[in-house]
């Protein structure tokens, strides 16, 4: 076996220099705060009776989704409705009767989405439905699908965007991961038996 | 019975000028124990071929899963599946290392898979360095480790540039791309192993630098930037999963990097199959009673003690051990309480006179490379020890 050594042959190698020297510049640099917006501000149209799309949505510190409805009313929904709506698109994943995991969804969701569809469909979807994620993991129809929530295709695309932007105006991204990232430490081992 | 071999303990001067500062745990015990497993030469060449047979299994496990549209069933994010199949076409996304996390093998029980830590492994510098360190402190030269940890990652850091077994050609074969190294910023146990991965580069050769992932630039025309400088290379010690969960923005930006061939990303995607708990149902769709492997399944297993666990999961949380009949023997409190499980049968690990038990972590950069040992309770976690070994010809 080719990595069974003995110490006159690991001596030579890198291994033991690093033991004479250490691994240089090793200094700990204190956590820098990142501003980033944790959530998105999501406005809902209904555009016709049951039937919802994204008229637009913004980076923003909380979550907050706003509802339009046919009267011209508006509310904001609350955690309570949107887990109430959540809970019921999850139940339709599962026995796949959801619109947002049908290949051919796109058309038939042109004249809107159902409500709980079009909050999932949005950024804020990404953020309170994240535990849903696992469902629709693996789906290719849901990206395509999720265009079919926006108003317009330009909604989608500036959307986007400004989600982009949010994080620096250069066309280059960074402060990925600023902070509350969780430990890749010692990953495994789980299992003792 | 685990037979161990008592050393003196390194002192934790000379572990922090080694770069290695995690040593004391948080409750002030050492985490590097001053025991070392004692293993003959026949337990280290079964190890051996152990990991280098199991990562063919994967490699045709994660084919299947490709072939067959299974990202879903195995938990990976949907945002992910383009990435992890762009990047399983071309060997120039190389797996540069793993660890195969093993029960048994040791003291006469035979070797069972438990899992393929293979995107983010960790414990590197452990099984690398200080384990090796505690055989020469204690004037043990004579006794060999099976241990090539350190050069069986430099000859892969070559290969990376040679893209076959041979690595003679790097130097004529490398064209000055530029190595970036990346963890997340306040963990020091990450930072270090990252740093150590980079030592390793620039002695094979590469151009490296180190930064936090905050200051970490992406381009999904232009590539990955550090400091105005474009790195073609980049290497980065952050799960896929937390990528594609918690900055879906940033596994998009890489897709089309990687898409644009603006650069190469380390571990490759495509290790995210191999380190789905959820490959390891598949492996025993594809080979059935495997003397290697346990059963494994996405439902309850009937009348077997069996391990319940998510399939990315780290640090031992929400594991629970269930009897016969599906009760809760023991388990842990964790975050993962609402992802998809596997329901992997229960084996016991070797212990030691104190009812400890060890699992080994078998490193794997191309073939298997070397051997370190945890030892913890039945479920170990973050409170574990490492435990270094010794070969001794028996």
């Amino acid at each position: 076996m080719k990595y069974i050594k003995t110490f006159s042959a690991i001596a030579a190698s890198g291994v033991a220099a690093l033991l004479s020297t250490g691994l240089t510049g090793c200094e700990q640099r204190p956590a820098q705060e990142q501003t980033q917006p944790k959530g998105a501000f999501v406005i809902i149209e209904e555009t016709a009776p049951g039937k919802y799309k994204i008229k637009d949505e913004f980076p923003a510190d909380e979550t907050r989704i706003v509802l339009k409805k046919l009267d011209n009313t508006e509310k904001i929904l609350t955690q309570e409705e949107m887990d109430v709506l959540l809970a019921e698109e999850a139940a339709k994943i599962d026995n796949g009767t959801s619109n947002l995991t049908n290949p051919d969804a796109q058309m038939s969701m042109q004249g809107g989405m159902s409500l709980g569809e079009a909050i999932l469909a949005s950024a804020a979807g990404a953020i309170i439905g994240s535990w849903i994620g696992s469902k629709l993991f693996g789906n290719q129809n849901y990206q395509n699908n999720r265009k079919a929530g926006y108003k317009s295709p330009s909604t989608y695309q500036r959307s986007k965007n400004s989600f982009n932007k949010a994080r620096t105006s250069s066309t280059k991204k960074s402060g990925f991961f600023g902070k509350n990232k969780n430990s890749a430490s010692r990953s495994g081992g789980f299992f003792g038996g | 019975m685990i037979q161990l071999q008592q050393t003196s303990p390194l002192t934790t001067e000379y572990l922090e000028s080694l770069g290695f500062v995690w040593h004391t745990d948080s409750d002030a015990t050492p985490y590097v124990s001053d025991q070392l497993v004692i293993l003959s030469k026949a337990e280290a060449e079964a190890y051996y071929k152990a990991g280098n047979e199991l990562y063919d299994m994967f490699v045709a496990a994660a084919q299947y899963v490709i072939d067959n549209n299974l990202f879903h069933e195995i938990g990976i994010p949907f945002n992910l599946v383009e990435l992890i199949k762009e990047s399983w076409e071309t060997d120039i996304h190389w797996h540069l290392y793993g660890r195969f996390d093993l029960a048994g093998g040791v003291d006469g029980s035979p070797i069972k898979l438990l899992e393929f830590n293979a995107d983010t492994p960790t414990a590197l510098f452990e099984t690398a360095i200080v384990q090796w360190a505690l055989l020469k402190q204690n004037g043990m030269e004579e006794t060999a480790q099976f241990n090539g940890v350190y050069e069986a990652i430099l000859d892969n850091f070559k290969r990376l540039v040679t893209l076959e077994e041979n690595v003679a050609t790097f130097e004529a074969c490398y064209e000055g791309w530029k190595f970036l190294f990346t963890s997340v910023r306040g963990n020091s146990e990450e930072e270090n192993t990252v740093r150590l991965l980079q030592h390793i580069a620039t002695e094979a050769g590469y151009i490296t630098e180190f930064a936090y992932m905050d200051e970490v630039e992406f381009d999904e025309n232009e590539g990955i930037f550090y400091n105005q400088e474009q790195y073609e290379l980049w290497f980065k010690l952050i799960p896929w999963e937390d990528i594609a969960l918690e900055e879906p923005d940033l596994a998009m930006i890489l897709t089309n990097i990687i898409k644009n061939q603006k650069a190469i990303i380390f571990n490759p995607p495509y290790t995210l199959l191999f380190q789905s708990k959820g490959l390891l149902k598949i492996l025993w769709d594809l080979y059935p009673n495997h003397p290697l492997l346990l059963e494994t399944s996405f439902e309850p297993l009937q009348n077997t003690k069996q391990v319940q666990k998510p399939v990315f999961g780290r640090e031992g949380e929400s594991v629970r051990i269930l009897d016969e009949n599906i009760t809760l023997i023991e388990g842990t409190e964790g975050d993962y309480d609402n992802h998809k499980m596997v329901y992997q049968t229960y084996v016991e690990l070797p212990s030691d006179s104190k009812k400890s038990s060890y699992q080994a972590g078998l490193f794997f950069a191309y073939e298997s490379c070397g051997v370190g040992f945890r030892k913890g309770g039945k479920i170990l976690n973050n409170t574990s020890k490492f435990v270094g070994h010794l070969l001794l010809d028996s």
